[in-house]
């Protein structure tokens, strides 16, 4: 308890990180019920890697002479985050204009945009003058170096997504799980699907610069799959989602602090111990029931 | 004599420039149970779904009018194998989203409850019981039940379902024919309904859309079932 203490102390050297990491943690499995609902998951791992390539891109094009952006660190953060909100933004613009023509992304494209985007990523780092290190400190997520400005940027814009999240759940939920009928009630599927999207890439791009790409994609599957199982509800599905992340980032972090481990691995690996444990005690509980699997 | 909700000139409906039915000329009258009748693939769900505005007229004349003077309000029931198990959503849950019409943030910031329409919609469906109960593991017949209810629950002039009676046992097809029947009569609907199973509803309808190879036939059941047409029809049946 001490060291829970501790870490939640403002004073904490690290605080930036401790809260941080919470939002991400309490938010993107916000985010994620859609992406496993809409069955969406390989969205959660292209997207991630077409953020960071964003945020390689800006940066390289800043070490190879074009600066747009003054202010030495905190001039070279906010070029990361618009070069993270550009890529993200024309992926999912380009996915959601290919979704809406064929029906269906395909897994092979988002494949290819994976793989296109780590790749784009590896070439950047290696073309950018400024230096590997730095830059691959931003994206494996650089947190304890955010100034306090950003923090606040960061905190307040999450809090701006669970919010719209919360007041559109029925909206968001109504042209997810039967877009026809939202036409026939003469809602716009485009302008919802577009506000979706719109808080996905948000997220993505935010937590990929805040915590790097392999924990978002953690969080965002992980937590909403380890809290399936048990919702009888989408209000209840979002709150035990958000709370197992928001648990597992804390957890995560308590681990890396105590025992000088990477932040990112650790909180990936709570989720995941948080699932497997969701998807054992179901089958438990099922099992005496006999009653159905779990998902 | 009333104006049609639903006027159909020699229109042709499909996806994008491939027609998948011509020649359909039909007008849908307050009040009418109009079936949309025809083999699997043979076009009856493209209709609809043009009906609905889900998919635009290729050509032809193509009219909707409620009495509010745009588009009629539909109640929509679809096909329940569409809707994907994953979601965890309870029978009132899903009967709710027929209320979705307006903006949802208004009403909660004005405080106002719909609950007791949603609930009224279940009961009038038989479905009260179903309410709590998890969408995805009740019975196909218990499903329609409160896909229909959410139809209600949107307060609709037209009803228009999809394919209700398939995957469903003989009684309880027989069940949702009552139900349907009642509905129509005790709340004034217009009812339009597809299906691929001729026999089952021959009497309900009082017009048929007889889709085949590519054409739409329509009429009153009685004329269907009489001149050269009624031949093809009533070798369906």
């Amino acid at each position: 308890m001490s060291l829970l203490a501790e870490v939640l102390a403002p004073s904490f050297l690290l605080h930036h990180a401790v809260y941080g990491s919470l939002a991400v943690g309490f938010v993107c499995p916000l985010v994620g019920v859609y992406i496993i609902l809409r069955r969406m998951v390989f969205w959660g791992v292209a997207l991630p890697q077409v953020s960071a390539a964003g945020i390689a891109a800006a940066l390289m094009l800043q070490g190879l002479g074009y600066a747009w952006l003054s202010g030495g660190e905190a001039g070279e953060r906010h070029l990361a985050i618009v070069g993270a909100v550009l890529f993200t933004g024309a992926a999912i613009l380009a996915l959601a204009w290919l979704e809406r023509r064929g029906g269906s992304v395909g897994d092979g494209r988002l494949g290819a945009l994976y793989a296109a985007a780590g790749a784009a990523t590896i070439l950047c780092v290696a073309w950018n003058a400024a230096g590997e290190t730095e830059m691959m400190g931003l994206l494996k997520g650089e947190i304890v170096s955010i100034s306090e400005s950003d923090f606040h940027a960061m905190i307040n814009a999450f809090a701006a997504i669970a919010a719209g999240l919360f007041l559109f759940q029925k909206e968001l939920l109504l042209v997810s799980f039967d877009r026809d009928m939202a036409v026939t009630l003469g809602r716009s599927v485009v302008v919802w699907d577009a506000l979706l999207y719109l808080m996905v890439g948000l997220t993505v791009s935010l937590g990929v610069m805040t915590v790097g790409p392999l924990v978002i994609f953690g969080l965002l599957v992980l937590p909403p799959m380890a809290a399936l199982p048990w919702a009888r509800s989408m209000g209840a599905l979002s709150v035990l989602a958000s709370l197992a992340g928001g648990l597992s980032a804390l957890g995560g972090f308590l681990l890396s602090y105590s025992y000088d481990l990477p932040l990112g691995p650790v909180i990936v690996g709570a989720a995941t111990a948080a699932w497997a444990a969701s998807a054992a005690l179901r089958a438990l509980v099922d099992l005496r029931n006999g009653g159905r699997a779990a998902p | 004599m009333k104006p049609p909700l639903l006027r159909f000139r020699h229109a042709s409906v499909g996806y994008g420039s491939s027609p998948v039915l011509t020649g359909v000329t039909l007008d849908v009258v307050e009040g009418n149970f109009v079936g949309v009748l025809g083999h699997n693939g043979s076009g009856k769900t493209t209709l609809l779904k043009t009906i609905l505005g889900l998919i635009p007229n290729l050509k032809g004349e193509f009219a909707a009018r409620g009495k509010a003077g745009g588009a009629p309000r539909f109640g929509y029931v679809p096909q329940k194998e569409r809707l994907d198990p994953l979601y965890p959503l309870t029978g009132r849950d899903v009967a709710a989203m027929g209320t979705y019409r307006r903006l949802e943030l208004f009403r909660r910031l004005r405080g106002l409850a719909r609950e007791d329409h949603i609930a009224e919609c279940l009961a009038d469906c038989g479905a009260a019981a179903l309410a709590d109960k998890r969408f995805s593991d009740l019975s196909g017949g218990q499903k329609q039940r409160v896909l229909i209810a959410r139809a209600l629950a949107a307060e609709p002039e037209v009803l228009a379902l999809d394919e209700p009676l398939s995957g469903i046992d003989v009684t309880t097809q027989r069940a949702l024919i009552k139900l349907l029947k009642h509905l129509k009569e005790e709340r004034g609907l217009t009812v339009l309904m597809v299906s691929h199973r001729v026999h089952v509803e021959k009497d309900l309808f009082t017009h048929v859309v007889w889709c085949d190879e590519g054409k739409a036939h329509s009429g009153e059941t009685g004329e269907m079932l009489k001149g050269r047409l009624g031949e093809m029809f009533r070798g369906e049946m």
